[in-house]
């Protein structure tokens, strides 16, 4: 009954939790369940609408690497939460955690992420400026 | 008798062209006069940039939204279209989602205010409403468009709109369509000098038993613009006629085809 009633706290708070997100397109491509960390070398940084794309090197176990898509928020939203254009730069190596796309493509939805100094950059939250 | 010739050829020119409803679709503009400026400077201070609270507006605390009350037939239709399961909406295709739609998107919109107008420039979809707030009658026929078409009249400090005509790409809400019926009547008020609610109500006697209202609340962000925004620029995301939503990633690390 506990368990049940929890689940149904999150259920009814879920559409509250991604309509900022969800305004384009719904995650159904995606496996929202899943996590996975994908670290590698930025190639691309797409600061385009309605989304941008993180396009990473990340090698694979066959000694050669993978290109992998990350989308994030649109360039609108992030730049009133911090982000720019630079704030991801060719050749710097990215560690992203994703939901991951659920068909296996090398592509996911960006949840987090920490760069090589150790920054944590987040995609949510309040806007950062007035 | 020349006069009056000209006179008779302009009659059946404009008869030809179905004058009168040429007439309600343009009426004519007096240049705005320093009077018109003057009396928009004393209307409130809509002006500036406004983006919609998340999380921390009305809906806080009393659980989610009551949604519409649906008609038998309309509630058997959503359910019908939920099972059919579309893993999105046209939006994922750029398609913009119109009204009522449009007014909750998680991006900033701002209000002009000009002498027998209001506009609202929307960022999401790069969209535009324009409110009449001039005294024409809402059309008896209108087309039928994303926005509906808009006439406002200021109650006091609240500007009312009502708006008709709206596309049947639209929707009440996700999986409920309108009917052409629908109207919409939305009340902008200042409640602080920063703080903006808008409460919309939908009517549609065609799907709704009663008319469904909802309020907003929007910040004014001072230091903000609206930013550009062409859905179409890099949109890796789709669904198709099946309803099957996905991600295009051909490209890779180029732009979208």
């Amino acid at each position: 009954m506990k368990i049940r009633l929890s689940v149904s706290l999150v259920l009814a708070a879920l559409p509250l939790l991604a309509a900022p997100l969800g305004a384009h397109h719904s995650f159904a491509p995606f496996a929202m369940d899943a996590e996975r960390t994908v670290t590698g070398t930025v190639i691309q940084f797409d600061w385009t609408n309605p989304h941008t794309w993180i396009w990473l090197e990340v090698p694979n176990d066959k000694g050669g690497v993978d290109k992998w898509g990350v989308e994030g928020m649109s360039p609108n939203y992030l730049a009133r939460r911090g982000w720019s254009k630079t704030t991801l730069k060719v050749g710097e190596k990215v560690s992203i955690v994703v939901h991951p796309m659920k068909d296996g493509s090398n592509a996911g939805t960006f949840i987090r992420a920490t760069t090589a100094d150790g920054k944590p950059l987040a995609q949510t939250g309040q806007p950062t400026e007035p | 008798m020349f006069h009056r010739c000209r006179i008779v050829g302009i009659a059946a020119l404009v008869a030809a062209v179905g004058g009168p409803a040429a007439a309600q679709q343009t009426p004519a503009k007096a240049a705005p006069t320093a009077a018109d400026w003057a009396a928009v400077a004393r209307l409130p201070d809509f002006t500036g940039v406004w983006e919609q609270t998340f999380g921390g507006g009305g809906r806080r605390g009393g659980g989610p939204p009551a949604g519409p009350a649906l008609t038998p037939e309309a509630a058997a239709k959503r359910k019908a279209l939920q099972a059919a399961a579309p893993e999105d909406n046209q939006t994922a295709n750029c398609l913009p989602p119109g009204m009522p739609g449009i007014m909750g998107q998680p991006y900033p919109m701002e209000f002009l205010l000009t002498p027998g107008q209001v506009t609202i420039v929307i960022e999401a979809y790069t969209q535009v409403r324009h409110i009449y707030t001039d005294g024409r009658p809402l059309p008896a026929d209108p087309d039928l468009t994303f926005h509906g078409t808009s006439i406002g009249r200021w109650e006091g400090d609240t500007l009312v709109a009502e708006s008709i005509g709206f596309s049947p790409l639209t929707e009440i809400e996700r999986n409920v369509p309108h009917t052409d019926q629908m109207r919409i009547t939305e009340r902008f008020r200042l409640t602080d000098p920063e703080t903006m609610s808008i409460q919309t109500t939908v009517s549609d006697p065609g799907v709704l038993t009663a008319p469904y209202t909802s309020t907003r609340t929007l910040k004014r962000h001072r230091t903000w613009t609206i930013a550009e925004y062409v859905c179409q620029e890099n949109n890796r995301n789709f669904v198709d006629q099946n309803g099957k939503a996905g991600i295009n990633l051909g490209s890779p690390g180029g732009k979208a085809k």
